[in-house]
This record gives C-alpha cells, sequence and structure tokens, in this order.
C-alpha cells in the first residue's frame, strides 16, 4: 500500500545502529552490574530504555547467544551463591524430623519451624519471580529474536528451571544430602498430618508454597502433567494419605460403630475437599478423594455392612439417618451399591424367613382347645377369635407381619435410600424371594385367607379409605407372589364360600377387590371370579322368577316352602372343594329329601328347563341352609316355666333334611345313626359332621345321643331333644368347619394335585398357541417362549413343560422334526 | 497539558530533543514503553513518567505517536481509513516499530 505512492525514494534510514560497534564486554557489565541492582531491589535508580537499548543492540550485532548464556550463567551464580545460603540458613533440625520420631521435638515446634521454612521459601520464590519478569523484559528483545529463532526456552523459563535445579534441587545439608524439594514436601506433608490431627496450620503459606511447586516443571518440555507439584508432591501426598487413612479405617472399624464411622467418613471426605481447596490444588481433589473413598469406604464396606453395628442393627433399630450414611458413601463408590444391597436383601429375606417359620411353627402347634362350633350368634361374638382356628391366625399373622416389613422397607427406602431405583427393584426381588421360597409354599392361601378374613369381619366399620388400603396391601403382597393361578385357586375357593353363605359384607368391595386384581393381574385372572358374581345376579333373578311363578299357579298351600336358588356354572366355581373332598362328581349318591322339599325341588327344576333346555341342575345339597320353625312340646322347664317355645332355626340342607325325618316320629322313638343314613342317603362324612352340631354342640342341642359323646358312631341312636332351651328365638346351628381356614396337609395335597393337572392344560395351550404361529421351533426357543407367555399365571418347572411337549406329540399336535442339529419341533395343522 | 499526572499522560522524548506528551493508554500499546512504565518494576522511567528514547528521531516518534492514537482510536471499529504513511518515513517506522515492539 505504501508502494502505491512510490513518487519519492524510500531512503534507507539516515543513522542506522549497524555502524556504530559496540564492545560487548562493556556492555555486559553494565547490564550485569543492573541485574544486581535489580536483584537487590534498587531498580529505581536504572533507566529501562537503556537497559532495553543495551540488549537490543546486543542481539541486533548478533551476540544473541553470548548474551542469554551470559545471563544465564549469572543467574546461576546468583542463585547459588546468595538465595541458597538463604535458604540454607533456615535449615533447623526440627524440621527434618519425622512425625513417628521420638526425639522431643513437639508438634509445635515443628510447626514453627516448617512456617519459617515456607516463608524463607516464599519470599525467595518471590523475589525470583519478580526479578526474572523485570530482567525479562529488559531482555525482552532477546526473547523475541534470538530465543524465538533459536528456539531456546525464554529466559524466563529457563531462570524457572534455574530456580528449581540450584535451589530446589540442592541438598539440604552436606551431610545428609536430602533435597530441599524433599524437605519441602516432607514438611508440607507433617503439617498437613498436623491438621487432620486437629492442629491449626497457616494454609495461605502453604498454599504459595504449593503454587510454587505446581509453577515448575519437572523437566524441561513443560509438559503438563510434568509439574514438580503433580510428580514430586502430590504422589507423596496421595501415598502418605492412602497410608493414614487405611490405618485410620483399621482403628475406627475396631474401636467405634457403624454409624460414627460412616460420619467420620464422611467429615473427613469434606475436609479434604476443603483442604484441596485452601491449602493444595483443586486438581488434587478428585484424587484425593479416591483415596478417602478407596480406603475408607471401598475397601472397608464389606466389614462396614458386617459390623455389628452395621447395616442389620440399622435396619432393626430404625436408624434411617445412619443408613443414609451408608447408603451414600456406598454410591459414592459403586453405584451398584452391591454390598449394601446385598446386605439389606439378606436383612429381608432372614425377617422374611423368620415370619415364615413364625408361621409355620404357629400353624404346627398342637390345637390348644378343639374348636368350638360355630353355635349362635351370641357365642361367636363373644369369640371371634375361636371362630378361625390357630392356623388361620397363623395365616392372617402372616399376612400382617409381610406387609409390616413392607411398610418398614419402604420407609427406608423412601427416606434412607432417596429412592433409589435399584435399590426399590432389589427390595422387591427380596421380598419375592422369600414370599416364594420353596420352603414355605403357602403364601398364596395365606394372602387369600387374610382378604376372606378382611371381606368377612375386618372391614366392617371402616370407612371407604381404609378399606381401599387393605385392599392395596393385599394387592401389594400380590404383586410378588409368583404363583398367581394357585392364588386364584384359593380366592376362587374362599370367594365362593363367602357368596354361597352370605358371609361377606359388603359386595362392593368383593367388587372393588375385584377390579383391584383385573388392573393388577389382567382380564383373563379375574374372568371366572367375575362370572361367579355374574351366577350370583342371575340367581337372584332366577329365585324371584321361581317365587312368582308358583304364586302365579295359584297354588295356595299355606304350608309352602320358600326356595331360594343359586344356579352356578361347574365351570366357574371351585364346587368340589367345598364339599368333602373324597366325592367325585359323578359318584356323588343322591341325598333323598323330604317329599315336601322332593316336591318343590321338581317344580324348580320344571322352571328352570322351561327357561333353559337342555341344562342339567346338579343338586347341592351339603352347601344350602334352611330357615325352619320348630315348635318344642310343653315341657317343664328347671326354672319352672311351662310353656310351648318356638324357634326359628338356621341349620344346613342336611340338617334339614335330618330334622324333618323326626317330624314323623312319636317322641319317644329313636333313629340310630344307619337308619338316618339310609333314609336320607348323605354322605357320610357330612352325615356325621351335620350331626355333631345338631346333636353334641351344647348350645344347638336339638337332638339328643345316646350315648352321649363327642364323636358320632354308627351305633349311636338319637332322640328329638323336647326340653330343648334356646335363649333366642332365632338359631343358627353352625356345621363344623363350615368356615374358611387353612387346609389340611391332605386338602392342600390335594389343591396342588389340581393346581398342576391345571397347569398341566395352560402349558399345553401355549405350546400350541406357539407352534400354530411358528409352524417351527427349537426346542430351546419354545421352552423360552412358554415360560415368557406363562410368567403372569406361575412359573412353570421346565420338566413339566417337557412333559406336555411330549404328550403333545403323541396327541400328534406337533412331530420332530428329522435331520436338524437342534431338536426341533413342528406343528402339525 | 498537565504532565504531571503521571497517571494519564507519559512524555515521550526522541533522540533530538522533541517531547510528545502521550496518554500512558495509548503509549502502552508499545510493549517497551508498557514494560517500562510498569509500576511493580520501579524503574527510573516509571518514577519519571519520561521515557527518553535514543534511538528515534523526532520526525519519526511523531509518526509514532500518530500511530498510537489512531490504532487507539479505531481499535474497535471495522472500516478503518488507511494512515498516511510517507514512503520516505517507512525504513525508520519499521525499525521505530521493532524496537518499541509495537
Amino acid at each position: 500500500m505504501i508502494a502505491g505512492r512510490g513518487r519519492q525514494r524510500i531512503r534507507p534510514p539516515r543513522r542506522g545502529l549497524h555502524g556504530d560497534e559496540i564492545d560487548f564486554e562493556n556492555t555486559w557489565s553494565t547490564i550485569a552490574s543492573a541485574f544486581r541492582e535489580i536483584h537487590t531491589k534498587n531498580a529505581s535508580r536504572l533507566s529501562y530504555e537503556e537497559l532495553y537499548r543495551h540488549a537490543y543492540k546486543v542481539v541486533l550485532k548478533k551476540k544473541g547467544e553470548e548474551l542469554y548464556k551470559r545471563v544465564c550463567d549469572f543467574e546461576h551464580e546468583w542463585l547459588s551463591s546468595e538465595v541458597r545460603s538463604a535458604i540454607q540458613a533456615l535449615f533447623s533440625p526440627n524440621l527434618s524430623a519425622g512425625t513417628q520420631s521420638l526425639g522431643g521435638t513437639t508438634a509445635n515446634e515443628r510447626r514453627v519451624a516448617g512456617e519459617k521454612f515456607f516463608k524463607g521459601l516464599k519470599q525467595a520464590w518471590g523475589d525470583h519471580q519478580i526479578c526474572m519478569s523485570m530482567l525479562a523484559d529488559v531482555l525482552m528483545y532477546m526473547d523475541r529474536v534470538y530465543c524465538h529463532d533459536h528456539r531456546r526456552p525464554s529466559i524466563y523459563t529457563a531462570a524457572m528451571v534455574l530456580f528449581r535445579d540450584d535451589i530446589l534441587h540442592a541438598p539440604t545439608s552436606d551431610v545428609d544430602g536430602k533435597e530441599v524439594l524433599r524437605l519441602l514436601n516432607h514438611v508440607i506433608l507433617d503439617q498437613i498430618q498436623m491438621e487432620r490431627d486437629g492442629d491449626v496450620i497457616d494454609k495461605h503459606l502453604i498454599k504459595s508454597c504449593v503454587h510454587m511447586l505446581d509453577s515448575l516443571y519437572q523437566d524441561e518440555d513443560e509438559a503438563e502433567d510434568q509439574r514438580l507439584y503433580n510428580t514430586s508432591f502430590e504422589a507423596a501426598y496421595l501415598e502418605t494419605s492412602r497410608e493414614f487413612y487405611r490405618q485410620e479405617a483399621d482403628f475406627l472399624l475396631r474401636d467405634s460403630d457403624a454409624g460414627a464411622y460412616c460420619r467420620h467418613t464422611r467429615r473427613r471426605l469434606y475436609e479434604e475437599e476443603e483442604r484441596c481447596r485452601s491449602t493444595l490444588l483443586d486438581v488434587t481433589q478428585p484424587k484425593i478423594q479416591q483415596v478417602v473413598e478407596d480406603e475408607l469406604i471401598k475397601n472397608r464396606i464389606h466389614e462396614l455392612v458386617e459390623m455389628e453395628s452395621g447395616v442389620r442393627f440399622m435396619i432393626d433399630n430404625d436408624r434411617l439417618d445412619e443408613l443414609n450414611l451408608i447408603y451414600d458413601l456406598n454410591s459414592r463408590v459403586d453405584d451398584k451399591k452391591a454390598e449394601l444391597m446385598r446386605a439389606i436383601q439378606k436383612r429381608i429375606v432372614e425377617l422374611g424367613t423368620d415370619i415364615n417359620n413364625a408361621a409355620i411353627a404357629a400353624s404346627q402347634a398342637p390345637v390348644s382347645a378343639p374348636m368350638p362350633l360355630e353355635a349362635g350368634d351370641k357365642v361367636k361374638a363373644q369369640m371371634p377369635e375361636k371362630s378361625l382356628n390357630q392356623q388361620t391366625v397363623a395365616a392372617i399373622r402372616w399376612v400382617e407381619d409381610v406387609l409390616q416389613l413392607k411398610d418398614k422397607f419402604d420407609k427406608i427406602w423412601e427416606v434412607s435410600f432417596q429412592q433409589d431405583q435399584p435399590l426399590q427393584t432389589a427390595l422387591t426381588r427380596s421380598f419375592a424371594d422369600f414370599i416364594n421360597s420353596p420352603a414355605f409354599p403357602r403364601s398364596s392361601e395365606y394372602i387369600s385367607l387374610f382378604i376372606d378374613e378382611n371381606m368377612k369381619k375386618g372391614i366392617k366399620g371402616k370407612t371407604e379409605m381404609e378399606v381401599d388400603a387393605v385392599l392395596e396391601k393385599a394387592i401389594i403382597l400380590l404383586r410378588y407372589v409368583q404363583d398367581k393361578d394357585l392364588f386364584e385357586r384359593y380366592y376362587k375357593k374362599h370367594l365362593c364360600r363367602r357368596l354361597l353363605m352370605n358371609k361377606s359384607i359388603s359386595n362392593d368391595v368383593e367388587k372393588a377387590m375385584i377390579s383391584k386384581m383385573k388392573i393388577e393381574l389382567g382380564n383373563n385372572f379375574t374372568l371366572k371370579l367375575e362370572s361367579m358374581f355374574k351366577d350370583m345376579t342371575i340367581s337372584e333373578e332366577l329365585t324371584s322368577g321361581f317365587k312368582k311363578h308358583v304364586e302365579g299357579l295359584g297354588d295356595k298351600d299355606p304350608k309352602r316352602i320358600e326356595l331360594a336358588i343359586n344356579v352356578l356354572t361347574s365351570m366357574t366355581w371351585p364346587l368340589e372343594t367345598m364339599g368333602s373332598g373324597d366325592d367325585a362328581e359323578g359318584s356323588r349318591p343322591r341325598c333323598i329329601y323330604p317329599t315336601a322339599i322332593e316336591r318343590i325341588k321338581r317344580g324348580f327344576e320344571k322352571y328352570y328347563n322351561e327357561k333353559h333346555s337342555g341344562r342339567q341342575l346338579t343338586w347341592l345339597g351339603n352347601m344350602g341352609s334352611a330357615d325352619i320353625k320348630a315348635v318344642f312340646p310343653k315341657v317343664p322347664q328347671k326354672d319352672g316355666s311351662f310353656k310351648e317355645r318356638r324357634h326359628d332355626l338356621n341349620v344346613s340342607t342336611y340338617g334339614m333334611v335330618i330334622l324333618l325325618l323326626f317330624n314323623d316320629l312319636p317322641a319317644d322313638q329313636h333313629l340310630t345313626f344307619e337308619e338316618i343314613q339310609a333314609q336320607t342317603n348323605i354322605p357320610k362324612t357330612d352325615l356325621i359332621r351335620n350331626l355333631q352340631s345338631l346333636a353334641v354342640a351344647p348350645k344347638t342341642r336339638i337332638l339328643i345321643k345316646d350315648p352321649m359323646s363327642k364323636d358320632v358312631k354308627s351305633t349311636d341312636r338319637f332322640f328329638f331333644n323336647e326340653g330343648f332351651i334356646g335363649r333366642f328365638v332365632k338359631i343358627k346351628v353352625g356345621v363344623v368347619s363350615s368356615g374358611n381356614k387353612v387346609e389340611s396337609d391332605r386338602e392342600r395335597r390335594e389343591t396342588e394335585k389340581k393346581n398342576d393337572d391345571s397347569r398341566g392344560f395352560c402349558i399345553e395351550a401355549a405350546v400350541v398357541r406357539i407352534m400354530k404361529q411358528r409352524k417351527e421351533l427349537s426346542h430351546q426357543a419354545l421352552i423360552i417362549e412358554t415360560l415368557n407367555q406363562l410368567v403372569g399365571q406361575f412359573k412353570p418347572e421346565v420338566n413339566m413343560i417337557k412333559k406336555k411337549i411330549e404328550s403333545l406329540i403323541e396327541r400328534e399336535y406337533l412331530e420332530r422334526v428329522e435331520g436338524v442339529k437342534i431338536d426341533s419341533y413342528r406343528y402339525l395343522a | 497539558m498537565a504532565t504531571i499526572n503521571l497517571t494519564e499522560f507519559v512524555t515521550l522524548e526522541s533522540s533530538d530533543g522533541f517531547e510528545f506528551k502521550v496518554l500512558r493508554s495509548a503509549a502502552c500499546l508499545a510493549g517497551t514503553i508498557k514494560k517500562a512504565l510498569d509500576p511493580s518494576y520501579g524503574f527510573r522511567e516509571e518514577s519519571e513518567g519520561r521515557i527518553k528514547l535514543a534511538t528515534i528521531n523526532g520526525v519519526t516518534l511523531e509518526k509514532v505517536c500518530e500511530y498510537l492514537y489512531y490504532h487507539q482510536k479505531h481499535a474497535e471499529a471495522k472500516d478503518v481509513p488507511d494512515m498516511e504513511i510517507p514512503p520516505e518515513l517507512c525504513l525508520e517506522l519499521l525499525i521505530a516499530a521493532d524496537y518499541l515492539d509495537i
């Protein structure tokens, strides 16, 4: 741009510097003496421009190299004579005394000596830095031209290197040959140790020394990780810290409890963080944190968790804060919190197993008192507990205990574990583990019993909210249960009893429960339960329809018997579990009803067949009940009254049939057991039970048995008890063991067998569904898919699946694929 | 104006005795001047607020000062007009710039 205006010739500088020969030695001596002034802080007498000009000229004369060398020599000289001696004057025996040495140096003496040393060093370093930057400025032109062109480190850097070599690497004394640098490290570490032990130290002073180390490098390259701080001090620091914390952890684990240990660890972590900020450098923070975490947490967490006062103790004593500490510490070193999780899971399973064992023990304890019969509402109200046998109590107790445990851990999880997701999964898994533990196969039954109990009594007088909470609890437990099909079976059985015997307090609650299960377990699960409710509704309609129908016939029989009937779909109701277990459906002997009853029965069958043709009704006398108006003749009473008494007796259907036999009998006649059986054809077990409740139970002794004993034998004779006294008009004659309770072992084997059978069908159905879709599948894949399909209902055994596949092959649903390496099957349409 | 006010103005003196009073902030664009005036070092120039530049003559120094102000004025602007530089001064200016580390 300048060339464009080139009318005038560019003239050489009128008075260059080239011509002036300068005397290097003279110039240098000027510069050197000026430097000495600078070092002794007399710079104000010097002219910067003059010095600069000298250096400038020297460099222009290509004497840069020599100047550079001279300056280095000069500095070397200065440092090793003046500064080093000043530093060495600060050494004292107290300084190098180790923390372990017993030689009479107190921490305080060491600290004072250390601080003096720091101060001297800091002073020397500060002076050197200032002087060197002045020098570097004076020699700016040399840096710019000579150092740049010849790839030499700037004079400032070179001087820093000199400081490192001449001061820090100088031996502290001629005797032990320790370097100043190592001494410095030692003293810093010593002081930090004092602080850890609770002393107050001059953090600022140490920090400036640390800064010095940070700005010096191990070698000439000045690579980032080659700072003296990193290479020399930090390593030593981490090493001593590691040792210190290792010992401290030993000590703490031995001498204090887990909670204190956690608090201490937390404090140490915080202290180290603070130390890095105030005394050392921030870059060390993650490293020292790592050390502390390693030594105090990672290597110790196992011992910590297992301590006598460890996690187990904390859980048992609800030490939520301490658990939170442990959680916090563990999550620092381990994302998965494996140790804590393990301990928690172990404790849950332990506690759960305790509950299981308690339930088993309770259920096996000898029944202290024989079950009283359900005799009269009043009696039942007085001793509600007695109507449940011990096993049932154990079952309900079990459920409540489990729920309590669950509440406890939920709280811990919420408060102490910051609602940590993986931990929740672990908790769930542990609960599922002990609930489904093979040593305790009754969880499904117990949960169902719990619901049953609540439906019958527990929810009486509770608000909607409370009831909902109870149901929700049951659902929570249900969630853990693996064998949902078993639960369904029990639930059906219990529900069946509740419905047929009108034991359920509220239909709405029952329905709420069903819909909750529907949400939780899916439509399939509740299908049959819902259809049970539907049957009940239809039956009500049928009953009223039949009543109208009978009235419509105009048969004004005053002795007419009212019939309420429940028509149950045999597939959906677990009827076999209701009656005595030995009777298979087909061979059930027909009960012979009295003629009056028989007539009305016929009438209903006819009515029903008109409505639904082609359906077969099977009468289940063992499940019904009847209200009878009974008149007891005038008999002299103990209290002297002499009158006729009327009672409404509520008895089972069989009870009614038996009692009606005595209607036609003269008062002093009797019937033997065998006669009754022959005339009624009631199955023997049912008959015994009914006779027991009619003749043995003290409050409802409508019949008199001879001889009087608790057991009913086939040779016993029965009379009508004319002198029967009841305090109430309405009397309920309960039948022994009509409530829902825990099954006996025999019943349970049976239930399981039935369950296994129905599982078999489920598996077959699943296999066929899969194969129909896939056409061909390897054995392994088929097993896996089957397991996946059924996981919502139960966990099938692989053996069972294999058997079912075999059976399907036999029945030619499937065939093996020939000539392939892996076992495979093909679907046969 | 106020040459006494060290913090605001400094004096640059040429080899042939011309004096230029320059805003300190502008003068400090030149590395050499800046360092000579650095208060933490305390060289003589700093206490006197005057720098004698023995290698630069008055004409050149005037141009240098012009440039210092020119630079300060246009430091932030974009379309900067060229500064007028007489060709005969080019070489001397280059040397001065090198010396002053501009």
